[in-house]
């Protein structure tokens, strides 16, 4: 397992765009931008408008936190001081089961894995689960592997 | 030919020697390469009536630096930007000219990239101690997956799962680049390097080790831009641009996880308009100088220009595929990031002294 997150050095400064995102993750609830002209869904909710059809009429999009793992990396190197004792850990980009479009687009979101580097690989599903930091308006989603697939990929060097 | 192809040149370049730390003001090493840009030109600080630069709120101003050294400029502006800015303020500079805002521009970059500002959330002692997460922020340094390494380190990843190449091919850019360096003097790293050195460095953040990454530099470097005609009595050879591209990507994987390949870079949007502007093919195409932020990035952006296929840039380096040696006849490619120094990309733009020197 990764060591510890040391949330007592991460502060976290949500703004207009990002308040509600934040006070879903209080409410274990994983939230991506919605487009209410299109359905078009994207991650990070920092861009306020549909990189699809140019609507800046957003909405939430409730996802049910679970997806597969895209890519990821595994930091060793530590460079921000809250990661100091958390190295290795693995940062993944996963694909959202519930977020699947039509033309093919999937949207991908971004975190820290809570399973071991020799645990990941590339294909492998995952759920989100929150972690409370010592910030209480602040709880941080991080992902866990929750299955088995076949023909996954692992960086094995 | 395109319209503009051949109307304007590069006709100066200065660089401060490459310092960790340079213990000097951004101005100060602005002052200098600028210095050096003009000498090289054989221009007088009176010669030149634009000047641009880019930079991160890391650095100083066009203003600052024509007001130190008493030019009084035409035109001058500063952008934000990172390391694909240089061949951005060059397309400014062109169209600055044409339409006759100044006559000849000079563009810097002066970054105290070690000692200074840090990529990626760093002190120059090492990690940040408490860190804030705002903006973009928000969505990065909360699951610690802040620097160029680790984001790169994520396109790397999905590289190698979708072509089956390995961190070999990352080695074998290490040893080329490495080798070329200990043929220049002004190089930081120039004691050769082989496979097994790469393989045994020490990881920084997995698929990326010590000897994929490049090197955090304290420097500031200038060029000189301007057109055919003014050329004709300076000092040196103008190189001359025949076309280009410039911030090209539009989904940036820093705020985009969802675009179409991780592993885009700019190249896979503009080559074509770039090689159509100088009406020129591939084959044409004698000399590459890659932005190496990491052995990697040198791969992708073959691939990504066209000059092989998606994949097919991995094989081949040890065989010398993609050699600097002239002889070898076709591609040749100049090592900068790795093991010269770091600039942002700004390096490659020095890439005109080879050019010059090619043409002399």
């Amino acid at each position: 397992m990764p060591g510890p997150i040391d949330y007592s050095k991460l502060r976290i400064l949500p703004d207009f765009d990002t308040v509600e995102w934040w006070a879903a993750t209080r409410q274990r609830k994983y939230l991506v931008r919605q487009c209410k002209a299109c359905g078009h869904k994207w991650f990070p909710p920092t861009f306020p408008a549909c990189a699809k059809c140019a609507s800046m009429e957003v909405a939430w999009f409730e996802t049910a936190g679970k997806g597969t793992i895209y890519s990821y990396v595994v930091v060793v190197q530590p460079i921000v001081g809250a990661f100091i004792g958390t190295v290795p850990y693995v940062v993944a980009i996963i694909e959202l089961d519930d977020c699947k479009e039509a033309d093919g687009r999937v949207t991908r979101v971004a975190g820290v894995m809570i399973d071991e580097e020799s645990e990941v690989a590339i294909g492998l599903p995952c759920e989100v689960v929150y972690e409370e930091t010592n910030d209480p308006k602040i709880v941080m989603p991080r992902w866990k592997i929750n299955g088995t697939a076949s023909g996954v990929w692992r960086f094995t060097e | 030919m395109g319209a503009l192809t051949d109307k304007y040149c590069i006709v100066g370049v200065g660089e401060t020697p490459h310092m960790r730390p340079s213990n000097r003001t951004t101005l100060s090493m602005a002052c200098e390469a600028v210095s050096k840009a003009l000498a090289d030109a054989g221009l007088k600080p009176g010669d030149v009536d634009g000047m641009t630069s880019y930079q991160a709120g890391d650095s100083t101003t066009s203003p600052h630096v024509a007001t130190a050294l008493g030019m009084r400029l035409n035109y001058a502006v500063d952008i934000l930007g990172g390391g694909s800015s240089g061949e951005a303020l060059v397309a400014n500079a062109i169209g600055l000219i044409e339409a006759g805002y100044c006559e000849t521009m000079v563009i810097f970059r002066s970054m105290n990239g070690r000692s200074g500002r840090r990529m990626g959330g760093q002190t120059p002692g090492g990690p940040v101690p408490v860190a804030n997460a705002e903006g973009d922020a928000q969505f990065n340094i909360g699951w610690g997956w802040t620097t160029p390494a680790q984001r790169f380190g994520m396109s790397a990843m999905r590289y190698l799962h979708d072509t089956g190449c390995t961190t070999k091919a990352f080695a074998e850019i290490a040893v080329a680049h490495r080798y070329h360096a200990t043929l220049n003097p002004k190089a930081i790293h120039r004691s050769p390097i082989t496979i097994e050195d790469h393989q045994k460095s020490r990881w920084i953040v997995k698929p990326f080790r010590l000897l994929d990454c490049c090197q955090e530099t304290d420097v500031s470097v200038a060029i000189i831009v301007t057109s055919r005609e003014r050329a004709y009595d300076l000092r040196h050879p103008p190189v001359f641009i025949m076309g280009g591209y410039a911030r090209t990507l539009t989904d940036s994987p820093q705020w985009n996880y969802s675009r179409e390949s991780l592993h885009y870079v700019a190249g896979n949007y503009g080559w074509k308009r770039s090689f159509g502007m100088a009406g020129i093919s591939h084959k044409d195409v004698d000399f590459v100088s890659c932005y190496d932020a990491f052995t990697f990035t040198t791969l992708i952006q073959l691939e990504a220009n066209g000059f092989c296929g998606r994949g097919e840039a991995c094989p081949g380096w040890a065989e010398g595929k993609h050699s600097y040696d002239r002889q070898a006849g076709c591609r040749q490619l100049r090592k900068a990031d790795i093991c010269y120094g770091m600039g942002w990309g700004w390096e490659n733009m020095a890439s005109c002294l080879v050019l010059r020197g090619m043409a002399a």
